[in-house]
């Protein structure tokens, strides 16, 4: 045995290092997702481990639940109409970003006042957001709800949208121009097709967003609506129960679905 | 070609200018026309939803009856319990930060220039699909895990390692825990990205010139890769500093945080003036700090990737 083994052995270890941080950090992300799906199944209402059996009466509790549905409609609600409205108005600023014709000062101004939301802590943004609101006398609810989560999404969208603006042939279009196509002719039947699986993930995209948005939503719903993250946030301050885990499987379980169809629509645009 | 890339600089649309770059016959003056309409609305909700409000945070935070301007919310809002309150907060974001620097590290590090290539992207995948799932469910999901009969406790009793369960939660562990795993993968995918254009043949070479390991951190690794971990920084630490679910769910009642207090004086007390005074308190450190990370052209360079 030379006596440089010990160091040797720790040069090793190093080497190993970054793997076993890696599995570490595995474990850390996917243990607290089993373990509720885990107690999830528990046939009673404040499991411990082990669980004393397997049941599905609090999947069937949750989906029964006149409360839970409700947010479950609001959260549905306000991510389709966020969805589309985020989508439209990204399609716009991306074109104006890539393909608008206006000066370079002013794109750069409207890329900096869109991109803002991503640089203002969310309490502040959604702070200012409810006091203006309360000054314009809009007060709280679903417009404002709607109108926060698009200050949130509208960055997302706009930026996604843009890489795939940029990667459009302009050959296309000034081909169908030679053709003798109208603008709107061009947009209907080229712009658009190319864009359609860009902005199908945006859509995805801002609905998730906006199904996972809690602040925006806590600061400028009011008494009236009732989001699905709402609904979690009130009864987790009120204890934790093999009630709230069945709902939280199901609510990981959507966003799980929506996460992967809009990965799968964007890995050919990137 | 004409108009490649976004970044192209582009001829001011006096009149029919363009119509030297795009050919388009007899509709070179409407073109900029249709631009401003199709910019128009987009700006509009920005600047509404942006812009506006921050002028009415001002406003509302010197807003007095009776008088032009008073300080009286900012002399509040600076008292030594908010300054402890701000001081915790930006203690939490900064360990916090760290901790997921150094996670990101290596993870990242073997993930870009180790793994076999065939494992890479759903490796990364699988690191940074947390950023997908709801906030709020995930940060629930936490509470089991440390409770009294949580899962940790009950691993470590049956293991024998511990007597009787440890009080996990709610403390500031549960809290540090918390937010290390909701910021981990913003971290981990800005650092992915810069340690992908690390030169590995620079890091062999050194390896070959007898450099340690520390020494090849120290002279190739870290200089190519300081701008994305403080892109990565820069991301987190004012989210993490303002953060108000994360205390909320898992941290201790007594350690309060800054978007803790703002949301209460603005949702309970009806503080408006408060409330503002201490959220542009907040924003103007925040972009003290993003004004300074912005300094260097790299950084610059890193945060535009998002």
């Amino acid at each position: 045995m030379s006596p440089t083994t010990p160091r040797r052995l720790l040069v090793r270890a190093g080497r190993r290092l970054p793997v076993a941080v890696l599995a570490v950090t595995l474990v850390f992300l996917y243990v607290p997702v089993v373990s509720i799906a885990y107690f999830s199944v528990a046939p009673t209402a404040q499991p411990s481990v082990p669980i004393e059996g397997v049941s599905l009466r609090w999947y069937a509790a949750v989906l029964s639940d006149e409360r839970f549905l409700r947010g479950l409609r609001s959260s549905f609600l306000v991510g389709g109409v966020v969805a589309l409205l985020g989508t439209a108005l990204g399609t716009l600023g991306a074109y104006t970003l890539v393909r608008s014709r206006l000066p370079r000062w002013l794109r750069g101004l409207v890329g900096l006042v869109i991109a803002l939301p991503l640089f203002v802590p969310t309490v502040v943004v959604a702070l200012g957001i409810g006091l203006f609101a309360g000054r314009v006398d809009l007060g709280f609810g679903y417009p404002t709800v709607v109108l926060g989560h698009l200050a949130w999404v509208l960055p997302f969208s706009t930026f996604l949208l843009t890489a795939r603006y940029a990667e459009l042939d302009d050959r296309l279009v000034e081909a169908a121009r030679d053709l003798g196509a109208s603008d709107r002719e061009v947009t209907r039947t080229v712009t658009l097709p190319l864009l359609a699986p860009a902005l199908v993930a945006s859509a995805l995209f801002c609905f998730t967003l906006s199904f996972n948005e809690f602040l925006i939503t806590f600061m400028l719903a009011g008494g009236e609506v009732t989001t699905m993250p709402l609904q979690i946030f009130s009864k987790v301050r009120r204890g934790a129960t093999s009630f709230l885990n069945a709902a939280s499987v199901l609510i990981l379980l959507v966003s799980a679905v929506l996460a992967v169809t809009a990965s799968l629509l964007r890995r050919p645009t990137t | 070609m004409t108009g490649a890339g976004p970044d192209e600089p582009r001829e001011e649309p006096t009149a029919l200018a363009d119509g030297g770059t795009v050919a388009r016959p007899g509709l070179g003056d409407v073109g900029p026309l249709r631009d401003w309409a199709a910019a128009a609305l987009p700006l509009a909700l920005a600047v509404f939803l942006g812009v506006l409000p921050l002028v009415v945070l001002l406003y509302e935070s010197v807003a007095a009856p009776g008088r032009l301007v008073s300080l009286e919310a900012y002399r509040r809002a600076l008292d030594p319990l908010n300054l402890r309150i701000m001081a915790r907060s930006f203690a939490v974001a900064t360990v916090v930060t760290v901790v997921c620097l150094a996670v990101a590290y290596p993870v990242t590090y073997w993930l870009a220039n180790r793994c076999r290539r065939r494992l890479r992207l759903p490796l990364l995948l699988v690191l940074v699909t947390p950023l997908w799932l709801n906030y709020v469910v995930l940060e629930y999901t936490w509470v089991w895990v440390l409770a009294r009969e949580g899962v940790l406790n009950a691993l470590a009793g049956a293991l024998g390692l511990i007597g009787a369960p440890l009080e996990l939660y709610p403390t500031r562990l549960s809290l540090l825990a918390g937010f290390v795993y909701l910021y981990l993968p913003y971290v981990v995918l800005t650092m992915y990205v810069s340690m992908e254009r690390l030169d590995y043949r620079m890091v062999e070479a050194a390896r070959d010139l007898g450099a340690s390991d520390w020494r090849v951190f120290r002279d190739v690794v870290g200089p190519q890769t300081v701008a994305g971990a403080a892109a990565g920084a820069l991301i987190v630490y004012a989210r993490i500093a303002g953060g108000f679910l994360t205390p909320a769910v898992l941290g201790p009642v007594t350690d309060q945080m800054l978007a803790q207090v703002i949301v209460r004086a603005y949702r309970t007390n009806l503080d408006y003036g408060f409330a503002a005074a201490l959220a542009f308190v907040f924003l103007a450190v925040v972009a003290l700090l993003l004004a300074v990370g912005a300094r260097s052209p790299q950084v610059r360079e890193e945060l535009k990737r998002w």
